[in-house]
């Protein structure tokens, strides 16, 4: 319980750091919002008038803190380009970003971790050499480029879908769903390569310990050994990384939102940071900001329940 | 020497790096054609001894783009990770060997910068500085640092109470000395294989940030950027896309190898 409110106060920390960090170079940097909403033409009473209007004349911290309250009770102010709230804006498009992470982690969840342990027992065979080989190889190429192949190979040739064909959640489950499968299978690969490496290697490494040796000379299988034994002192730098390719995901999606024509959160980003609509880039950021921040809070608890021995 | 020839992943490494740097630097001095030069006779023309790869949309050379754009990618990965190095050194060293409050600050700052997926916080900079070149090199620089920093930093933690560091300080050799000329050489073993990984994470994050439009700007080529070109004539012409891919997992593949050999050594 000590540790979870340790990691839970150290979350709260981090939360105001990051926030503060974001929401001060947001002001600080883009120039007056004022002068940006009114244009060049505007007069300096103009500007003046607006600026109190919008509370820009007060201190920043006292700023900062209203920003943040309204923000966690869902108030992220209006959007410059569109003049409609960024809560509206963001709101239909969570589901779609979501629904795209976690189903690529399920992937790399359930695909690596049969696989690396598959692989670590079998280490000399063949088909093991030429995974390895073939990890390599995946690890190198980049989430979109992997994007644009399986566009060109299940789209273009063998017509399974239809690239830019993207069907709304509100409109047809299946499928959206459907759709969404390439793209997380995307993002997926270069991941599960990477976790089926770590975790074959951490494995191995377990394999050698003596605790194993002695597991294996009071007459355990194998197959025991390494299901009782080794694999759950294995999957501790396995979680970790894992939590941290969450939230990789999470921001890896803005890019493969872009290449299957996705209108996610990411999209979204991309149109807001390109039309410089600060208070649209500035929640998005914040909001992926903090979900990361909570995944890793989430990852710390985890660590806990798998090896009791961590200390906070 | 010989334990190097022996190193196969290292060698492996360094051919196909060296292949994909000539391209790069032949690209900065000569191209068979202008990158940018567009021919309307050749527009989507396809392969042939005159043009290599055949022709983009515009009519533009493809392979003269391709091995420009190279160019230019390898350039802002060098770029970044040079700056990440440099500006991680120096914060991982004076943490490392001073320690105390300061190490403490910069250190939780560093932690909080690292939970940050790296190209969101480029977004973030991109978002407030603008998009180009430069800002790219600026943006992914500052985002790559925590990670050398805190690599520097275990190095001079674990050295700093070492007796040649002691006797260096009894003769009265400087701070920066010590730090610099008698720790940093000891450290650059470990910051190797580190910086073969940063420079495929800035290939990746600059060809991704380029990808959507807000890392190189045109006139100027990136591979990224002709990526998200060639994604729209996927159908009509493949290779365009697969060329480009291909050189960036060739990049990427070779500094794999160069890290994994060197871990070995």
């Amino acid at each position: 319980m000590k540790y979870v409110i340790k990691k839970f106060i150290t979350m709260l920390i981090t939360v105001f750091f990051v926030s503060f960090f974001v929401f001060i170079a947001f002001q600080i940097i883009p120039g007056d919002p004022a002068t940006a909403m009114l244009g060049t033409e505007a007069t300096p009473d103009e500007v003046a008038a607006l600026r109190v209007k919008l509370g820009l004349d007060r201190p920043i911290l006292v700023r900062y803190g209203e920003w943040l309250i309204a923000f966690f009770f869902g108030d992220m102010g209006k959007s410059y380009s569109y003049g409609i709230s960024v809560k509206e804006m963001i709101g239909n498009k969570i589901p779609i970003t979501v629904t795209l992470t976690l189903m690529s982690f399920l992937m790399i969840v359930c695909v690596s971790i049969p696989l690396g342990i598959y692989l670590a027992e079998h280490k000399n065979s063949p088909i093991t050499r030429f995974i390895d080989g073939l990890n390599r190889v995946i690890m190198a190429v980049p989430a979109f480029f992997t994007g644009i192949m399986l566009t060109f190979i299940f789209g273009l040739v063998f017509r399974l879908f239809t690239p830019g064909g993207y069907v709304s959640y509100e409109r047809n489950l299946p499928d959206f769903l459907y759709y969404l499968l390439y793209p997380a299978i995307a993002i997926a690969l270069p991941k599960i390569a990477m976790t089926v490496k770590l975790l074959k290697s951490a494995l191995l490494n377990e394999a050698e310990l003596d605790y194993v040796r002695t597991a294996f000379s009071r007459g355990n299988t194998t197959r025991q050994v390494i299901y009782k034994h080794i694999l759950k002192n294995a999957l501790i730098p396995v979680i970790t990384f894992l939590g941290m390719t969450l939230s990789d995901i999470v921001a890896g999606s803005i890019i493969i939102e872009q290449v299957f024509s996705i209108p996610g959160i990411g999209r979204l980003l991309i149109t807001s940071i390109s039309n410089r609509d600060y208070p649209v880039a500035l929640s998005i950021i914040s909001m992926v900001a903090f979900i990361v921040i909570f995944i890793n809070f989430l990852v710390d608890l985890l660590y806990k329940y798998i090896d009791p021995r961590t200390e906070g | 020497m010989e334990s190097i020839k022996k190193n196969k992943k290292l060698m492996a490494g360094i051919v196909i790096t060296s292949i994909v740097f000539i391209l790069a630097f032949t690209g900065k001095i000569y191209t068979p054609y202008d990158p940018n030069e567009m021919d309307s006779t050749a527009k989507m023309a396809s392969s042939s001894l005159e043009h290599l790869l055949g022709c983009d949309n515009f009519g533009r050379d493809i392979f003269s783009r391709v091995i420009s754009g190279l160019g230019n990618t390898m350039m802002i990965a060098l770029g970044t990770v040079g700056m990440g190095v440099a500006l991680g050194t120096i914060a991982g060293a004076v943490t490392g060997y001073y320690g105390g409050l300061l190490d403490e600050i910069l250190m939780r700052f560093n932690d909080a910068l690292l939970a940050f997926p790296s190209i969101l916080l480029a977004l973030l900079f991109i978002s407030l500085i603008g998009a180009g070149k430069y800002n790219v090199i600026l943006s992914l620089g500052i985002v790559f640092t925590p990670s050398y920093a805190r690599i520097v930093r275990s190095e001079f933690l674990r050295v700093r109470n070492l007796d040649y560091v002691s006797s260096a300080r009894l003769m009265g050799a400087s701070d920066a000395r010590v730090m610099f000329v008698h720790i940093l050489p000891n450290a650059y073993r470990v910051m190797l294989s580190t910086i073969a990984i940063g420079f495929n994470n800035a290939v990746i994050a600059e060809a991704g940030m380029s990808f959507l439009g807000i890392g190189v700007q045109p006139p100027d080529a990136s591979l990224g950027r002709m990526l998200s070109e060639a994604q729209t004539y996927l159908f009509v012409k493949p290779s365009y896309a697969f060329s480009i891919g291909l050189i960036i997992v060739l990049l990427i593949l070779g500094f794999t190898f160069i890290s994994e050999g060197l871990e070995e050594i």
